[in-house]
């Protein structure tokens, strides 16, 4: 006769920390010299570093140079408009964030950046005259922007990519202005620069998006003609490096065409560049996910009725683009430190700058130099941006595993 | 060899009763690169007819049916469907999938949407309905194939023979002429395979015009009005149900039976 077996707990493991210490630390003697040897090592470093930081580094000459390192020679009394740009720009991404909540991936990143901005003003408010209103502004319209996202309907929200193609013309008038004088007198393009050109320059990951899509789905197009155009323009634009590209946009373009080298701006020129090898590699992430996609799923579309651009977009298009977030996530990590090499072509970026504050002459003044201090400073704002992002690609992958498969 | 000079290439399976024609096949020739995959297939069914399709893998019967829908392309030969015959015409080829809905042996729901989204999809961006509308006919098939309470689930947190419910409702809510079924049970595990073929034999007997390639012999007989049995891209013999079960005349019919019955 058979019996029903009633289930019992499972049974709970007890680890004391010494337990787990000699069994992953000390197991042995090889083990155990390699761990003591690592603790020192550890030590050490852990020691010099915080002893550099705090006590040897010498920073007066980066916290002197801030304006510099934010904006490089954008004039001090037009400061609000950049500032005003990406305040709109987190407002935006607010909206985004109030209407997918506190928890979602962009709500999370957002307050990341939120408090990153609190930081900044609370410096600003007490230190910085010039932008003394200006970053809490920031704040304020961020803030606003996730007041808004979490009392609008859906179907508002969903216009919100047009507004980021809004953003980018927007952002691009308020920056370099259109009148001789006045609140939007021009501002050269040759006077960008700092982390506020390295921004600038990451949008480029903005409508590479799309094109990368078009040259995607334009590559797996039967026209031959579309299809060998794309394939040709994915396969040479990868098939040289980035700062290739950008030599080629900022000193030979001019030459070929015969053109004035200054009638588009360098920094147009490198926009450029980037935005279109961003694409290159767009188009090839997106090709993997659109193979990904199992053909039955077009055949079931295509045996409803729904045309083939019907299918594309509302079948195999979101379940492709599902697929290669986590990439097209690290693409844009990627971007954004690559963004560094338009020093090459003259431009003067976040990490430009750095170059230049620590050969001025009153650094140069100052025994041991400040290289190392620059430098410190300006990875950790790098870390800070790309670690951030990190973090909500490995937050899409767990929720993307979830649920919908 | 005898069997085969016994069964002539060209077997026609017309329709045996008179009636309103709705899928006619002339002359049906179609070839994977070198492989000649159907070989002169004439078929024709009526409305309201259950014919089903047997006969060894690879023998072409789901190439045969994905050909009425134009998922596969013929090179020889005339498939009319409802009256409009099956060209290279974008058109002709939107018409005739409009009329036809198609059960796949994957199922091939769109995980990315959920169950009643899925089977509203085709009916607002193909027939145009307004989506009270369509959410009204999505719920009454859902009730019809049994599964009235997962319409906000996604297809991922389903059970097999669930799915491939989701699936006939999402074909039938496009209220489609004819209905084809490719394997719909062959995924299945064998404990919710009837439940499946339980609404087929509800939608058979409601007058359904369906033509089903299957395995499972049981529906063939409970409910098929014709049985076709194919092999190495010819339609091999035709005939009722009662007709296969007890003589088939062919020597390669009998083999097969005696294989799975």
């Amino acid at each position: 006769m058979s019996v029903v077996i009633p289930p019992r707990p499972a049974p709970v493991k007890t680890q004391t920390a010494g337990y787990w210490m000699r069994r992953n630390l000390f197991s042995g003697p090889f083990n155990t010299i390699l761990t003591l040897l690592s603790a020192v090592l550890v030590v050490w470093a852990g020691y010099n570093l915080i002893n550099f930081v705090f006590i040897e580094a010498s920073w007066g000459q980066v916290w002197r140079n801030m304006k510099l390192f934010g904006a490089y020679r954008y004039p001090t009394e037009f400061l609000w408009r950049p500032l005003l740009a990406i305040g709109t720009m987190l407002g935006l991404m607010g909206v985004m964030a109030g209407a997918g909540g506190r928890k979602s991936i962009v709500g999370s990143a957002f307050v990341a950046l939120q408090a990153f901005v609190a930081v900044v003003a609370l410096i600003a408010i007490v230190f910085w005259p010039s932008v003394r209103f200006l970053w809490p502004m920031v704040f304020v319209l961020g803030a606003i922007g996730y007041g808004l996202g979490s009392r609008w309907p859906k179907s508002t929200v969903k216009q919100l990519p047009w507004a980021w193609g809004a953003w980018l013309v927007f952002g691009y008038l308020v920056l370099a202005g259109f009148t001789a004088a006045g609140p939007m007198t021009k501002v050269p393009v040759r006077d960008w620069g700092g982390f506020l050109l390295t921004l600038i320059l990451f949008t480029g990951i903005v409508p590479s998006f799309p094109l990368g899509i078009a040259l995607a789905l334009g590559r797996n197009s039967k026209l031959p003609a579309i299809k060998y155009i794309c394939i040709g323009f994915i396969e040479i634009v990868r098939g040289a490096p980035l700062i290739m590209w950008l030599f080629i946009a900022s000193l030979l373009l001019p030459l070929i065409l015969n053109v004035d080298a200054n009638s588009l701006p360098a920094i147009m020129r490198a926009y450029v560049a980037i935005t279109l090898f961003s694409a290159a590699y767009m188009a090839e992430n997106v090709r993997g996910g659109l193979q990904a996609v199992p053909r039955g799923q077009g055949e079931a579309a295509r045996a409803l009725g729904l045309s083939a651009w019907q299918t594309t977009l509302l079948i195999v298009l979101p379940q492709a683009l599902r697929a290669v977030i986590p990439a097209i996530v690290g693409q844009a990590i990627g971007l954004f430190k690559d963004t560094s090499l338009v020093f090459i072509v003259g431009l003067v970026d976040f990490f430009k700058v750095g170059d230049i504050v620590s050969g001025q002459p009153e650094a140069l003044l100052i025994t041991g130099g400040v290289k190392l201090e620059t430098f410190l400073f300006i990875a950790s704002i790098y870390f800070f941006f790309a670690y951030r992002m990190s973090l909500a690609s490995r937050q899409l992958e767990r929720r993307l595993g979830v649920g919908e498969r | 060899m005898s069997d085969l000079a016994s069964a002539p290439s060209s077997v026609r399976a017309d329709s045996p009763t008179t009636g309103e024609t709705i899928i006619d096949i002339e002359g049906l020739n179609k070839w994977f690169g070198e492989f000649h995959v159907l070989r002169d297939i004439s078929l024709s069914v009526n409305k309201g007819e259950v014919v089903v399709i047997i006969g060894p893998s690879g023998s072409g019967k789901s190439t045969l049916i994905r050909c009425i829908n134009r998922l596969e392309e013929h090179q020889q030969g005339k498939i009319v469907v409802d009256g409009v015959e099956l060209t290279d015409d974008v058109r002709a080829i939107d018409q005739i999938r409009r009329e036809t809905g198609m059960v796949f042996q994957s199922f091939n729901l769109f995980p990315h949407l959920t169950v009643l989204d899925n089977i509203t999809l085709a009916p607002i961006r193909v027939r145009k309905w307004k989506k009270s509308k369509a959410e009204e006919r999505a719920r009454y098939f859902l009730q019809k194939v049994g599964i009235p309470e997962q319409a906000h689930k996604y297809p991922g947190q389903l059970s097999g023979g669930q799915q491939q419910r989701v699936a006939i409702a999402r074909s039938l809510t496009m209220e489609p002429k004819v209905m084809l079924f490719d394997e719909p049970t062959s995924a299945l595990d064998p404990e919710v395979i009837g439940e499946v073929l339980q609404v087929m034999v509800n939608l058979a007997k409601e007058g359904m015009t369906m033509v089903v390639v299957t395995h499972e012999m049981g529906f063939a007989r409970e409910v098929g009005d014709r049985v076709i049995f194919m092999d190495a891209g010819q339609i091999v013999e035709v005939g009722s149900p009662e007709h296969f079960f007890s003589n088939p005349h062919e020597a390669r019919t009998r083999a097969f039976l005696s294989k799975i019955l």
